[in-house]
């Protein structure tokens, strides 16, 4: 049960960036590199209006989030709009340009030393035999009901229906009149403020060092691979399946003994690449996209 | 193109002139970025008070002195290339660093061929011990670790113990020292090694529930995983006392991991005395200008005390094989730490060990071990 939670707690982090990744990846057809940077700078502002300025957690968050929408745009505007209609592997060389430079922003604003977010005393509830702390569970209601939102205004409105449209066929889309760039822009900032919740989410759970940046993106990568690069619920599912196989591989014992957690990475990431080879588009992904 | 040609010669005018400037230039590798920072900053910060004191003072030999300083990230393969670096570009007298036992470890070959002198303020690994002729250091090696902590288990009657390691080869130092030292009727009831950099325990927390211990050692490479590993075991709920080591001795962690960390015995080196005038000196110099340490007083001034043995003997023996020698010739060299020499190993004498715990969220010092 308590390998359960800690499935639930992991895959919930990695559930948001992968969301966004899918997302971008969906719409615009292009990989966003510079989304764990993007976490942190969510996490870290956040972290700097509760501890700095003293701010109530709920507004330190509403800024830090705001903060990390408006670097998404700037990242956008000057990383990814100019090129991503010439040639879709652009912005993957681009987009690891912002990266570095959020890298570097991040050093020298925020220096090097961890960071938590400082939430309170935490308080212990048994869950069956197992424990979780009450933010846990905040944070991975709260995780699970937006990634649940997010699932539903693409499926079932119209503004998911005027999305999908623009990845079937972009200039047809445009010329009924929508505007697939403004889109794109939406599409965009929401996937950095998927992260920004993501860098958020390990703030308060965990700790934030500026060099997690590239690690964390990682983890989102795995999960959209296994997943199918084009469905989200497929990616999302797959963050809290590769989750549960790390749990499961190390703290279950197999065949009488436990296999070493330095093993931890390694054994989910073989799992996906033996899926990969049966299922190579992924486990939920179709041979064509449509978002 | 004119414009261009004659930016080209500036160019070369001036790197001709920066080649002119008679320095003598030492190197600092550490750790500038990434979970260990607090223990590359302070270390920095310390050796920079040391090599302003002896410009201050003239220089040596009436040369100042450069102080060229590389991040290592407390990895080995930053460190070899950051050795390289200083070694045959920057071409260095000697090399302040390795904070990271695996700094230390990847520099000592280069440094070694290239007959550069190492001295790491803080590396305790027991492999540093053989790691070459030129590699000295000025912190107790682990292996006096294993035997502090033996006889600590003794004295609070803790037979079984656990253990989560990170793959370092400070950690991993540390944790062969352990089981090798484990006295008689204590054993090891859970060892398990993680990745470096690893921040989610959970699954081995779970495990470590149903498994019945005494004692837990939190034997991270840095703050910021100890923090993980302290909040992780206390939020299922096991009260069991741990032991850290000096990756714990950090202000930092009081901070970041609050209330998980009470109680927690780091076992490191001792505070710095502030009560002896030429430490609190050392201590208000860098306040003023770096502020509050951000792990430990104790290591800058390890980190002032290396850099001031090293000029002294620069002084005096020059560079190369000449200024090794001097180093292994020191007697009792008084710096802002302790008195203090080499032994044949190039390890130092006369800095113990000291146990110290976490009183509301503060280190406080328990207790001195004095190390043969």
């Amino acid at each position: 049960m308590q390998l359960l939670l800690n499935a639930l707690i992991a895959g919930s982090f990695a559930a948001l960036l992968a969301s966004g990744l899918s997302l971008v990846y969906g719409v615009l057809g292009i990989f966003n590199m510079a989304l764990g940077q993007l976490a942190l700078v969510g996490g870290l502002t956040t972290w700097w209006l509760v501890s700095i300025l003293s701010l109530p957690l709920p507004l330190a968050i509403a800024g830090g989030i705001l903060i990390t929408a408006l670097t998404t745009w700037f990242g956008f505007e000057f990383f990814v709009a100019p090129y991503y209609r010439r040639h879709r592997f652009l912005p993957l060389v681009t987009t690891i340009a912002f990266s570095m430079i959020l890298d570097g922003l991040i050093l020298v604003i925020f220096h090097q030393e961890p960071k938590t977010i400082d939430v309170g005393t935490r308080t212990l509830l048994p869950v069956f035999d197992a424990l979780i702390s009450s933010q846990q569970i905040v944070l991975i209601v709260l995780t699970i009901l937006f990634l649940a939102l997010l699932t539903w205004v693409l499926v079932k409105t119209a503004f998911g229906r005027r999305i999908r449209a623009t990845v079937q066929h972009p200039t047809a889309a445009e010329s009924l009149g929508i505007r697939s760039s403004l889109l794109h822009r939406i599409v965009f900032i929401v996937s950095g403020v998927l992260a920004g919740f993501a860098g958020i989410y390990v703030g308060i759970d965990q700790n934030l060092t500026p060099t997690i940046g590239f690690a964390i993106t990682i983890k989102a990568y795995a999960a959209i691979i296994a997943g199918g690069k084009d469905s989200m619920k497929g990616t999302i599912l797959c963050a809290y399946l590769i989750a549960l196989l790390e749990q499961l591989s190390i703290g279950l014992p197999w065949f009488g003994s436990y296999i070493p957690s330095g093993y931890q990475s390694t054994v989910a990431l073989l799992v996906i690449i033996l899926v990969l080879l049966i299922k190579p588009q992924g486990l939920f992904g179709s041979k064509t996209r449509i978002a | 193109m004119k414009k261009a040609l004659s930016l080209l010669s500036l160019i070369f005018a001036l790197s001709a002139c920066g080649a002119k400037t008679e320095t003598i230039r030492i190197g600092y590798i550490g750790p500038l970025t990434g979970d260990a920072v607090s223990y590359g900053v302070d270390t920095l910060n310390g050796a920079k008070i040391a090599v302003d004191e002896v410009n201050a003072a003239g220089g040596v030999n009436g040369v100042k002195v450069e102080l060229i300083a590389e991040d290592s990230k407390c990895n080995g393969a930053d460190s070899a290339s950051a050795t390289q670096k200083l070694v045959n570009v920057d071409k260095v007298v000697a090399i302040i660093g390795g904070q990271c036992s695996s700094e230390t470890l990847a520099a000592a070959p280069i440094a070694e061929a290239g007959k550069v002198v190492v001295i790491s303020p803080i590396s305790s690994s027991p492999d540093i011990t053989t790691a070459g002729d030129y590699i000295f250091r000025v912190y107790p090696s682990d292996a006096l670790k294993g035997k502090a902590l033996a006889a600590y288990f003794l004295k609070a009657n803790f037979t079984k113990v656990a253990i989560i390691s990170e793959n370092t080869d400070f950690c991993q130092g540390i944790r062969s020292s352990v089981k090798k030292d484990l006295p008689p009727g204590v054993k090891i009831v859970f060892d398990e090694n993680v990745d470096p950099g690893t921040k989610d325990y959970r699954t081995l927390m779970t495990r470590l529930k149903d498994i019945d211990f005494d004692v837990f050692i939190t034997n991270g490479q840095s703050d910021a995983t100890v923090a993980e590993m302290a909040k992780q075991l206390r939020a299922l709920g096991m009260k069991q006392q741990m032991v850290g080591t000096d990756t714990a001795d950090s202000a930092t962690l009081g901070q970041i991991a609050k209330e998980a960390v009470e109680g927690l015995k780091p076992l490191s080196v001792p505070m710095l005395s502030e009560a002896d005038v030429a430490a609190a000196d050392f201590a208000k110099t860098f306040r003023d200008r770096h502020g509050e340490p951000k792990a430990t007083m104790f290591f800058a001034a390890l980190a002032h005390d290396a850099t001031r043995v090293l000029l002294q003997e620069i002084g005096k023996a020059g560079s190369g094989e000449a200024l090794k020698d001097a180093l292994y010739a020191v007697k009792d060299f008084t710096g802002i730490a302790g008195t203090f020499h080499f032994d044949a190993n190039g390890d130092v004498v006369g800095i113990p060990l000291a146990m110290k715990e976490f009183v509301n969220g503060m280190l406080r010092q328990s207790e001195i071990i004095p190390v043969e």
